[in-house]
């Protein structure tokens, strides 16, 4: 780099024209220059770049419906999935019936284990995953435009079309943590199950958890 | 043996390109930062594969830490004044101005209501010691004063939407009232704060 060359002991004769002196063009920029790598990685290290990610979820609208008024919804499709501590996951098909215990599973939040729960709700969704595959066959076909919106419209109206799909009901115990709440909706989006909700757990259900625990 | 000469170079180089890239660096790091208020509490979001982004302004977080407790955030200046006067009024509350500009400077606020002044007039250390001791926002059933800040935040900024930040190791109790609390507030909509899967 440059350095400010200074002409010392120039004035031996003094009644030579005086002129202006030929200042060198060249500035030390070693200082900025360190100021500069210090700014930056100042900034380098206190940026945050990765944004948080969010899930939405909607609630049903708390009101004191009537009994009759309630959206019936088929026992066969419906899955209640119990999340209960350590973890573990409890599920059965159908209602929910105090006379009649229902038969329950467990599984585990694992994508490949033997009692994954991924595993069983791609199975048991299996028909609204082919038809989303379908949209998925149709975009690569040209029918649908290739554009994440039109995509996206697309599946949503296929998951929400579609009345045999499973219909999963979601019924975090007090003993569970907040993280399998997020991991069973994060599930629910894979698995493109379009129908959840969650639900409080009933008392035959505690039970049903407590029976489970012991065994 | 002849000497081998190095010629004498002069040792300075031309810096000026990477001097160009520096400042074209530190331009974006300055512009790209925003700098946050320190958060009361640390949180370890669950991950999921989500990837819709979180609305960088105007948005009501609700945090539960990893022992239950709940605090409220909201940014704005004219908004957090205007809540804070409306949680004066449904607490009884007088709040001076200093205490109404502290307020509107802070982040993420959990106290219950009876020590909401104290904590806007302590100094920056109380107010670090007590956010360490602070039970958070009281949301149990008798005592629900969650549901007044997210009824103030609500009125003071409608068009606000509602997140949780919840910790993965939050305990599903709290979580649910916070979720009941909001659908009596009729916010049936929020999003929860998941960080994306890193696998």
């Amino acid at each position: 780099m440059a350095e400010v060359q200074q002409q010392e002991g120039q004035d031996k004769g003094k009644h030579k024209k005086v002129r202006a002196k030929k200042a060198s063009t060249h500035i030390d920029m070693t200082p900025m220059v360190d100021l500069a790598f210090l700014l930056l990685t100042f900034f380098i290290l206190t940026t945050t770049l990765a944004k948080p990610k969010t899930m939405d979820i909607t609630m049903p609208v708390k009101d004191e419906i009537e009994d009759e008024q309630r959206t019936k919804v088929p026992a066969s499709q419906t899955m209640s999935i119990l999340l209960t501590e350590n973890d573990r996951i409890i599920w059965y098909m159908g209602m929910d019936d105090p006379t009649q215990p229902p038969e329950t599973n467990i599984a585990d939040f694992s994508v490949t284990g033997a009692n994954s729960i991924h595993k069983v709700l791609l199975e048991r969704n299996k028909l609204v995953i082919d038809l989303v595959k379908m949209v998925e066959d149709s975009v690569a076909a040209g029918l649908i435009p290739n554009k994440e919106e039109e995509i996206k419209k697309h599946k949503a109206a296929v998951k929400a079309a579609e009345k045999r799909g499973l219909i999963v009901l979601i019924k975090p115990d007090d003993k569970s943590k907040y993280k399998n709440l997020v991991d069973i909706l994060d599930e629910m989006i894979v698995t493109n199950v379009g129908r959840y909700a969650i639900v409080d757990l009933s008392d035959s259900e505690r039970e049903l958890i407590k029976n489970a625990s012991a065994n | 043996m002849p000497k081998i000469k190095i010629p004498k170079k002069s040792p300075s180089l031309d810096m000026t390109p990477m001097v160009d890239l520096a400042f074209l660096l530190v331009t974006f790091f300055m512009l790209t930062t925003k700098f946050r208020p320190d958060e009361p509490v640390v949180v370890d979001q669950p991950s999921s594969v989500s990837e819709i982004p979180l609305p960088d302004q105007g948005v009501i977080m609700l945090t539960v830490d990893k022992n239950g407790r709940v605090f409220f955030n909201v940014e704005g200046q004219q908004v957090r004044r205007d809540i804070l006067e409306r949680l004066g009024k449904r607490f009884n509350i007088e709040f001076s101005e200093e205490e109404k500009k502290k307020f509107s400077l802070l982040s993420s606020v959990g106290v219950p209501s009876n020590n909401l002044k104290e904590y806007l007039s302590a100094t920056d250390d109380q107010r670090k010691a007590m956010n360490l001791a602070t039970p958070g926002i009281p949301t149990d059933s008798l005592n629900n004063e969650l549901s007044v800040w997210v009824n103030a935040a609500r009125n003071a900024a409608p068009r606000n939407s509602i997140a949780i930040n919840g910790d993965r190791d939050a305990d599903i109790p709290t979580i649910k009232r916070v979720i009941a609390t909001l659908q009596d507030n009729k916010a049936n909509r929020f999003a929860l704060i998941t960080n994306l899967e890193s696998e």
